[in-house]
C-alpha cells in the first residue's frame, strides 16, 4: 500500500482543502469534460496552467502527482510502440533497421499522455484535498435531485462512508490472519496448486467470518442508536457554498466553454 | 539451544511520516523449559517482540538466536518455515483463524503444511485434541458451531499439532470468562510441566502471572524494563506500583497489613500461607 | 418505581431456549450487574431489553410501558447500550461524527449538535480528542466515545454488554470510573453485564445466571456468601471472601468485606484486642 498514492487524501490545511466538496466535484467534472474537446496545444496549455494554480493553492507537490503516474508508465510506453507501428503519417523522424518512425506517431502519443496527465492532475486535486467523508456528503447532496427517480442518495452515501470507515480495520485484520496462518506453516508465495488454493482459503474464510461478525455488531450498534434506513434524520455536517466555491465553479465552467469555442475555431 | 536477543530493534513504516520504533536495543535471554510472562502496557512492544520469535517480523538491527536458528538483521534468514514448526505462535483471538469444515481437519492443517502425510497429520491432530481435552465427539463438528472457549481450544490445538518446542501465546485468555481462563491457564501449566514445553505468555493479568509463571519480562516503550523471577517481582507491591501495574490481590493484602504493623514474611506462595500468617498475628499479636 | 421489569422471559435462537423464564426487576437509579459464564444467556437478555432481539414469551416492562412492536421505537429512546467490541460500534469517521450519529437519528437540529457533543465528550473525558479518527484511539478511549454517543441521546437506562472485556487494565479502569461517576449522579439506571468481580463488588445488586436461568440474586455481599451455589456455577468470588473463609478455618472469626481496606481495618481491630 505504501507506494500507492493515487486517490489518497493528504491532510493539509489550504484554501482548496477548505472548499465545499460539491463545488470541487462539479468543477472537476467540468474540467474533465473540457479535456475531451480537441482544443489543441494552446487549450491544453491553458488547462495545465489553471490546474497548476489549484495544485499550488492546495499545497500539493508536483512530484507527488508524478509519483501517482508511475503505475501508468508501462501503459504509456506500450501505447508509444503501438502508435509507432501503426501510424505512418506526418514527417519521417528517424529510421532504425529500415523501420521509420513518423512524427504523427510521437505526437499522437504525446497528445494522449498529456491528456492522461491532466486527468490525473485534476482528479488528484479533488481526492487529495477532500476528506473521504466530505466527498460522500458531496455526492449525497449532488445525487439528491435524483432521489425522485429512485436513486437512494442517502443510503449510497452511508454505505460509502461506512466502507471507508472500516477499510483500515479490515487491512489490519487481513495482516493479522496472514500472520496467524503463516505461523501454521502457510506459504503464500510458493507451493503446489492445491496447497496454494488451501492457503488462499485459509485467509478468505476467516476474513469473511469476521466481516460478517463485524457487520452484525455494527447493525446492532446502529439500530440501538436509533438509525432506521429511509427515515428522516438531520445532518451534523452541513455543506455551505461560499463566494470562493462559486468562483471556482465559474472558472471551471469558463474553462469548459473556452475549450468548446477553441475546438470549433481551430 | 536457547532463545537470545542481542540488541534487537524493530521499526514500523520506516522512511514514512508514520515511522514508529516498536523495539529498541532489546537484549534478552529466555530460559527454556520455563513459563515466562511478558507484561507491559498496550504499545510497549510485547506483540512485536513475540512475532520475532518465529520470524514473522524480522529485526531492523541486532541478532536473534531461537533454538538452532539465527536471524540477523540485513541478511536473508534461512529455514524460517522449519522455525515456525518449532516455535508455535498463537495470536490474540485465535478462533478467528479457523476455516476448515471440521475440527479435526482444521487442526491437521498445520502439520500438513509442514510436509506430513494426511494420515500422519490426522494422528497428530488427534493427539493435540487430547492435549487440549477436546473429546472425540468434536472431531467431525464444524468449528463455527462451537462456543468461544471451545473454538480457542481448537485453535491452540492447531498449533500444538505441529509439536512445537516453544509455545508463544499472545493474550490467550482475553475475552474468556473466569472459568474458561482458569482452564486455559491450567492447560498451559500442564504443557509446560508434563510435556516440557517452553511457554511464553503475553498477558495483562497479574493474578495469572503470580499463580502460573516462573519468570516475568516487563516491556516498556520498546525496551525490556525488568526481567526477573516471579518471586522477586512480587516480593512487594513497589515494583508493580512503579510500573502502574495493579499487583495481585494477595500481595496488596499482604502489603496493606504490613503497613499497619503486621509482621508477615515476604515470600508468599498462596492464600493458605497468607491466612496462616494472619491468624498467627491476630491470635498472638 | 422499577426502571426495568422482566417477567417469565423466554428466548430461543432456534429450538432450544437460551433464556428460560427469567424474572427480575431493577429499581430506578440502581446499578445492577449481571454475571454468569459465557453462554449463560446474559448478553441475550441485554439485547432483548434493548429491543434488538424479539422475545419468545414473557414480558419486558420499561418505565411502566410494555415493550412490543408498537412501543419499541419510543422505548428504544429510553435505553442506551454499549457493546463489547470497541471497533465495531464506532460508526463515525471521527469522535465528533460518532457522537453526532445518534443525534442525527434523533433529528436534533444541526445548530444544537456542537454544544451537545462538547458537553458529553467532556463527561467521559474525551473533549480533547474530538477530531481524532478511531485508528488513533485506544480501546478504552473508543469505549468512552461509545458511552458519550449513547449518553447524548438522554437515555434513562444504560446497558453495558461486557463493555470492558476486550480492554487492557488501563481501559477497564477508565470505563469503570466513568460508570461509577454516572452512578453517583443517580439519574440513570445502569445494567452491566460483566465478568469483572471488582465491578460486581461495587454494584448495588447482582443477578447470577446459569444456563439461561437466574440462580442467585441479591446485594453483592449477600451473593458472595453463597459460596456453594457460586462454585456450582463456577463463578469467581473476591479475594477477600476467599481469605475470610480460610481464616475462619483457622479459628479467626471475621466479617466478610468487599474491599481489602475494610478487611485490613477489621484485622487491625482484632489484633489490638489481644
Amino acid at each position: 500500500m505504501g507506494n500507492f498514492t493515487l486517490g489518497r487524501y493528504i491532510p493539509l490545511d489550504s484554501p482548496i482543502h477548505r472548499m465545499d466538496p460539491r463545488a470541487k466535484i462539479m468543477a472537476m467534472l467540468f474540467v474533465l469534460i473540457a479535456i475531451f474537446f480537441p482544443a489543441g496545444w494552446i487549450g491544453y496549455g491553458i488547462i495545465f496552467v489553471a490546474v497548476s494554480i489549484v495544485i499550488l493553492l492546495g499545497k500539493l507537490s508536483f512530484t507527488y502527482i508524478l509519483k501517482s503516474m508511475k503505475p501508468m508508465m508501462f501503459m504509456m510506453f506500450f501505447l508509444l510502440i503501438m502508435n509507432c507501428l501503426v501510424l505512418k503519417t506526418g514527417e519521417p523522424l528517424f529510421t532504425i533497421y529500415s523501420f521509420t518512425v513518423y512524427s504523427d506517431a510521437v505526437f499522437q502519443t504525446l497528445y494522449i499522455v498529456v491528456r492522461l496527465l491532466l486527468m490525473i492532475m485534476i482528479t488528484t486535486c479533488l481526492t487529495a484535498t477532500t476528506k473521504p467523508l466530505d466527498m460522500t456528503l458531496g455526492i449525497e447532496d449532488l445525487l439528491k435531485p435524483f432521489t425522485k427517480i429512485g436513486v437512494p442518495a442517502h443510503e449510497i452515501a452511508m454505505l460509502i462512508s461506512i466502507a471507508l470507515r472500516f477499510i483500515p480495520d479490515l487491512i489490519d485484520e487481513t495482516t493479522r490472519i496472514i500472520k496467524a496462518q503463516e505461523s501454521r506453516g502457510v506459504d503464500l508465495k510458493e507451493g503446489k496448486m492445491k496447497e496454494r488454493i488451501m492457503a488462499i482459503l485459509s485467509l478468505i474464510v476467516p476474513l469473511f467470518v469476521s466481516a460478517f461478525q463485524r457487520a452484525e455488531d455494527l447493525a446492532n450498534a446502529m439500530e440501538a442508536r436509533g438509525y432506521a434506513p429511509g427515515e428522516e434524520r438531520t445532518r451534523y455536517k452541513v455543506l455551505k457554498m461560499e463566494m470562493r466555491d462559486w468562483i471556482l465553479l465559474f472558472c471551471a465552467f469558463l474553462l469548459l466553454v473556452g475549450m468548446i469555442v477553441l475546438s470549433r475555431f481551430k | 539451544m536457547s532463545i537470545t536477543f542481542e540488541k534487537v530493534s524493530h521499526i514500523y513504516s520506516d522512511g514514512t511520516p508514520y515511522r514508529f520504533v516498536a523495539l529498541s536495543d532489546v537484549d534478552l535471554d529466555i530460559i527454556e523449559g520455563q513459563m515466562t510472562a511478558i507484561v507491559g502496557q498496550t504499545g510497549s512492544g510485547k506483540s512485536t517482540l513475540v512475532q520475532h520469535l518465529n520470524g514473522l517480523l524480522l529485526p531492523a538491527s541486532g541478532k536473534i538466536n531461537v533454538l538452532d536458528h539465527v536471524i540477523e538483521a540485513g541478511s536473508h534468514p534461512k529455514g524460517l518455515k522449519s522455525l515456525r514448526g518449532k516455535v508455535g505462535l498463537v495470536f490474540q483471538f485465535p478462533e478467528y483463524q479457523l476455516f476448515e469444515e471440521t475440527v479435526l481437519k482444521d487442526i491437521a492443517f498445520g502439520p500438513k503444511n509442514f510436509g506430513f502425510t494426511e494420515k500422519e497429520a490426522i494422528e497428530k491432530a488427534r493427539h493435540a485434541m487430547k492435549l487440549v481435552s477436546l473429546g472425540k465427539e468434536f472431531e467431525e463438528k464444524s468449528p463455527l458451531e462451537l462456543s468461544g472457549g471451545q473454538k480457542r481450544r481448537v485453535a491452540i490445538a492447531g498449533i500444538l499439532a505441529m509439536d512445537p518446542q516453544v509455545l508463544v501465546l499472545d493474550e490467550p485468555t482475553a475475552g474468556l470468562d473466569p472459568q474458561g481462563t482458569i482452564q486455559m491457564m491450567e492447560l498451559f501449566r500442564e504443557l509446560n510441566q508434563k510435556h516440557h514445553k517452553t511457554v511464553l505468555i503475553v498477558t495483562h493479568d497479574m493474578e495469572q502471572v503470580f499463580n502460573y509463571c516462573d519468570r516475568v519480562i516487563v516491556m516498556a516503550k520498546g525496551s525490556v524494563h525488568t526481567h526477573t523471577t516471579c518471586e522477586e517481582f512480587f516480593r512487594d507491591s513497589s515494583l508493580c506500583n512503579s510500573l502502574a501495574i495493579l499487583p495481585p490481590a494477595l500481595i496488596r493484602m499482604k502489603d496493606a497489613l504490613k503497613e499497619k504493623g503486621f509482621t508477615i514474611k515476604d515470600e508468599m506462595e498462596d492464600i493458605h500461607e497468607l491466612s496462616k500468617e494472619i491468624a498467627r498475628e491476630v491470635k498472638h499479636g | 418505581m422499577n426502571a426495568i421489569e422482566v417477567k417469565d422471559l423466554c428466548f430461543a435462537y432456534d429450538k432450544e431456549d437460551v433464556v428460560k423464564k427469567v424474572s427480575f426487576s431493577v429499581p430506578k437509579g440502581t446499578y445492577c450487574t449481571v454475571v454468569g459464564h459465557n453462554g449463560s444467556g446474559k448478553s441475550t437478555i441485554a439485547k432483548l431489553i434493548a429491543g434488538l432481539l424479539e422475545k419468545r414469551s414473557g414480558s419486558i416492562i420499561i418505565d411502566g410501558i410494555e415493550l412490543n412492536d408498537q412501543t419499541i421505537c419510543k422505548l428504544r429512546n429510553k435505553i442506551g447500550i454499549v457493546f463489547q467490541n470497541p471497533d465495531n460500534q464506532f460508526i463515525g469517521s471521527t469522535v465528533r461524527d460518532d457522537i453526532a450519529f445518534g443525534l442525527e437519528n434523533h433529528n436534533v437540529p444541526q445548530p444544537e449538535m456542537d454544544p451537545i457533543i462538547e458537553e458529553f465528550s467532556k463527561r467521559v473525558g474525551m473533549s480533547e480528542f474530538l477530531n481524532n479518527e478511531p485508528t488513533r484511539l485506544s480501546g478504552g478511549q473508543k469505549q468512552r466515545v461509545a458511552i458519550a454517543g449513547v449518553l447524548a441521546m438522554h437515555p434513562d437506562i444504560l446497558i453495558f454488554d461486557e463493555a470492558t472485556s476486550m480492554l487492557d487494565p488501563q481501559g477497564k479502569d477508565e470505563i469503570k470510573k466513568v460508570i461509577m461517576n454516572l452512578h453517583k449522579e443517580k439519574e440513570l439506571t445502569i445494567l452491566s453485564i460483566t465478568h469483572d468481580i471488582d465491578e460486581v463488588s461495587k454494584s448495588d445488586y447482582v443477578i447470577a445466571l446459569n444456563q439461561g436461568q437466574i440462580v442467585l440474586q441479591g446485594k453483592p455481599e449477600e451473593l458472595f456468601q453463597n459460596e456453594e451455589k457460586l462454585k456450582e456455577i463456577q463463578l469467581d468470588v473476591p479475594f477477600t471472601f476467599k481469605l475470610t473463609k480460610e481464616l475462619k478455618k483457622l479459628g479467626v472469626s471475621i466479617n466478610n468485606h468487599l474491599t481489602i481496606e475494610g478487611m485490613v481495618n477489621e484485622l487491625c481491630q482484632l489484633r489490638s484486642k489481644k
